[in-house]
């Protein structure tokens, strides 16, 4: 048993540099790849979640499949998928850049979306009536009214999808986008410590999620200062006293 | 779109059952069944014990348990991989690593991997489940004459549980799925399969659909299983059935 | 609905654009889309010295690299402008894919040219011979192919000798690993019993462990693996100045200066050049 933690004092320049921020001669990093992911990702979750609870049925019965499917299958095969898919299908040459951010938007846009379904459907139903009542168009009540108060419900489950997305940046490393992981895999080639740079990535990763979700706590605070946020069910319980959710409309 | 498809790839679905391609499929299902059924009980194991160590008032299970989740769960599971797999033995006693070496540790590190990453997302379902049994149910049971023993084992137990069964679907799910990461370990699970049979085929769409297909099969054979378990086990209007948003 | 209906073909005209935008990239040979991009891709390897990997001060080179870097200065010699070298990372898995895709546009890395694959993709001239061999221990009771029987051998996954090893030598317990580092971990840490690769690759892996007297290249030859450079199928212009580039680099010196610095007796991996092989390259070079 011996340690050598010299290997990260060596090393820690290119791990964070270039496998975490991107800057050196790869491109690369985890963060270029998560945080337009998220805004992206974010975005289309918007559309499916909209999709979903559409009354017209061309818009709903495709993102409902796209949600299930998707939910059904592991992030590794959806990276695949482009990998091979996108090629063949349209003939665009990708980066692994590009197959990775499309991969991730694609993936965690239908889990994001199913967050924002609830968050909206946790706006009570009266409220959307009302804003019609005063004649409101769909876009205005929903960009108005609605969201703004779903995004408030949906705020913790969503920074907890995006810790997920942080996380699963790491996917990338396998088709060879150089981020923190595969920094690490490649100083781990010459030096063979693996436990001293596996450790420290993990815990480079934990402080990055770790701070997300300590953010995302005084947000919270700060968009209700007077009541507790209600955290809405993603894996959470719902207690034996709310009546059953409402369906899809 | 099918004009360009027909005019770059020959489709030759037939790579997906020939031998030995068929065989390797199999044989990969079998693998991911074996993952994740063995790292589900080590998960299920830690979940249960480290998320009642979080509802408990002494701070040290509580400090230890919070410690436990937060730094596992935390951290994406690729990297656990590589760190049960190549790093862990590193600090190991010779004999251990040698054992480990003899006896496939790669699948070893991928139960491990598996198991304590999502046994720190199971105790997190746990904690939520006896948390949100409500203080006024054990009241209750002791005011109609049990005793704490029989209150616990009747009433707040059984509550419990129905309440973590819809997550625990959810988690059960994702471990399943997230078995796939053992492919970079080289365990020769289900993605591992799809990937050599790309490799010796140059068939990457037929391989893909298939992984994809059989992801999607047993996800619904799972599903199903647990949503029977759930109906069974249901005590109406005592479950808000919500949808689960993490992998 | 009236404005779903607008938005519908809204869709329907992004989408055409789009494949508007795309059909034409496929008549597009190789060098109209350096031209177009104004960059020249190279897939390369991260992990297999000396022909392309990261090294210590954490940059990119290589034997490959250098060589690709003639072919560069080739295609800026027929555009008539400077044009961008970009490296990627490529690995046996995610090559082919890359390549067919237009991601890169000349793999130099250490792909062994055999028959199956010319059927999707078009190889250079052979830029280096070798073959199969196994990387040990020092000490270890493997000797070569003889030894391999109940022993865990690892390979790469998608690699010609990983191909062989199964199917001729079941008696061999085989585990495939994604890549190079992978496996060179798992060996250091006696998790596999032996490595095979082609010998050159081993030979690499050893000058540049963190103790290289540890380690032992076993074995004769059990393949043949002439290395050369992948390029999309069908695009003989492209292929031709790929080709005439090698060819005037063996003929005019530059490839011995090139094996000399990565190979030579003061080189990174010291690997002399077999008489037989430089006849062999040599005798690749066609008249003018």
């Amino acid at each position: 048993m011996s340690f050598d933690f010299g290997v990260i004092a060596g090393n820690w320049r290119f791990l964070l540099l270039q496998g975490l921020l991107g800057l050196g001669a790869f491109g690369g990093g985890t963060l270029a790849l998560a945080l337009p992911a998220i805004v992206l990702g974010f975005g289309v979750g918007i559309l499916v979640a909209l999709a979903r609870l559409s009354r017209f049925q061309v818009l709903y019965y495709p993102a409902s499949l796209y949600v299930q499917v998707i939910r059904g299958v592991p992030l590794v095969m959806v990276i695949f998928w482009f990998w091979f898919f996108i090629p063949i299908a349209l003939g665009i040459a990708l980066s692994q850049y590009g197959v990775a951010l499309i991969a991730f938007v694609v993936f965690e846009a239908a889990y994001l979306g199913e967050i924002i379904r609830a968050g909206i459907q946790s706006v009570p139903r009266g409220q959307v009536e009302a804003g019609r009542a005063t004649g409101l168009g769909y876009r205005a009540v929903m960009g108005d009214i609605v969201l703004p108060q779903a995004l408030r419900n949906m705020l913790p489950s969503l920074v907890t999808q995006f810790i997920i997305l942080v996380k699963d940046t790491s996917l990338a490393s396998i088709v060879g986008y150089m981020d923190l992981t595969k920094a690490a895999q490649t100083v781990n080639q010459r030096e063979i410590r693996p436990f001293e740079l596996y450790l420290f990535i993990a815990l480079v990763y934990w402080i990055l999620t770790f701070g997300m979700s300590r953010l995302s706590r005084a947000l919270e605070r700060r968009l209700r200062p007077d009541q507790p946020v209600r955290a809405l069910a993603t894996d959470r319980i719902a207690g034996p006293a709310r009546p059953p959710g409402g369906r899809e409309t | 779109m099918t004009l360009l498809l027909a005019l770059q790839y020959q489709f030759e679905w037939s790579v997906l059952w020939t031998a030995p391609y068929g065989r390797w499929l199999l044989q990969g299902i079998v693998t991911t069944l074996e993952i994740s059924a063995l790292a589900w009980l080590l998960a299920a194991a830690l979940g249960g014990l480290f998320g009642a160590f979080r509802t408990m008032s002494g701070l040290g299970p509580r400090g230890l348990a919070a410690a436990y989740v937060e730094f596992f769960r935390n951290v994406p599971l690729l990297v656990w991989m590589f760190f049960w797999y190549f790093g862990v033995p590193q600090v190991l006693p010779a004999t251990a690593q040698d054992w480990l070496n003899r006896h496939g540790g790669e699948f070893v590190a991928a139960v491990v991997a598996l198991g304590v990453y999502h046994g720190a997302r199971l105790a997190e379902v746990v904690r939520a489940g006896i948390q949100s049994v409500p203080p006024t149910q054990l009241e209750a049971a002791l005011s109609t004459g049990l005793t704490v023993g029989q209150a616990y084992r009747r009433v707040l137990v059984p509550i419990a549980v129905r309440l973590i069964v819809p997550p625990l679907t959810n988690e059960s799910l994702n471990l399943l799925k997230n078995s796939s990461l053992a492919l970079t370990i080289s365990v020769t699970e289900v993605t591992f399969m799809t990937r050599q049979i790309e490799a010796y085929t140059a068939k990457g769409f037929e391989a893909i659909t298939a992984g994809t297909l059989i992801y999607l099969g047993l996800c619904l054979v799972v599903a199903a299983v647990m949503s029977r378990v759930e109906r069974r086990l249901a005590i109406p209007g005592l479950v808000v059935r919500t949808e689960g948003a993490e992998h | 609905m009236r404005t779903h209906a607008r938005k519908g073909s809204a869709a329907v005209l992004a989408l055409s654009i789009l494949l508007a935008g795309v059909v034409p990239a496929w008549a597009e040979t190789t060098l109209e889309k350096v031209a177009r991009t104004g960059s020249f891709v190279i897939g390369t390897r991260t992990g297999s010295p000396p022909f392309g990997f990261i090294d210590k001060n954490n940059q990119w080179g290589g034997f490959s690299v250098d060589l690709a870097k003639l072919v560069h200065a080739g295609i800026e010699k027929k555009l008539g402008k400077p044009v961008k070298f970009e490296l990627k990372e490529s690995t046996p898995t995610t090559r082919i894919p890359l390549l067919t895709s237009g991601a890169v546009d000349l793999i130099a890395g250490t792909m062994t040219i055999t028959r199956a694959r010319r059927e999707s993709l078009d190889f250079s001239v052979v830029f280096f011979v070798t073959g199969a061999q196994f990387l040990v221990k020092k000490g270890s009771p493997i000797r070569g192919l003889r030894d391999i029987g109940g022993k865990r051998i690892g390979a790469q996954q998608g690699s010609t000798n990983e191909k062989v090893i199964r199917e001729k030598h079941p008696q061999a317990q085989l585990v495939v690993f994604p890549d190079q580092p992978a496996a060179f971990t798992a060996l250091a840490q006696g998790k596999i019993d032996a490595y095979t690769n082609d010998g050159v690759q081993l030979a690499g892996l050893k000058a540049k462990a963190p103790n290289p007297a540890e380690w032992d290249v076993v074995g004769e030859f059990y393949t043949y693996e002439p290395y050369g450079m992948a390029m999309r199928k069908n695009d003989s212009d492209f292929r031709n100045l790929v080709d005439f580039a090698m060819m005037e680099a063996i003929e005019g010196g530059e490839y011995q200066k090139l094996y000399d610095k990565w190979f030579g007796p003061r080189g990174e991996v010291p690997y002399p050049l077999s008489e037989s092989a430089l006849i062999f390259l040599q005798m690749q070079v066609i008249p003018r």
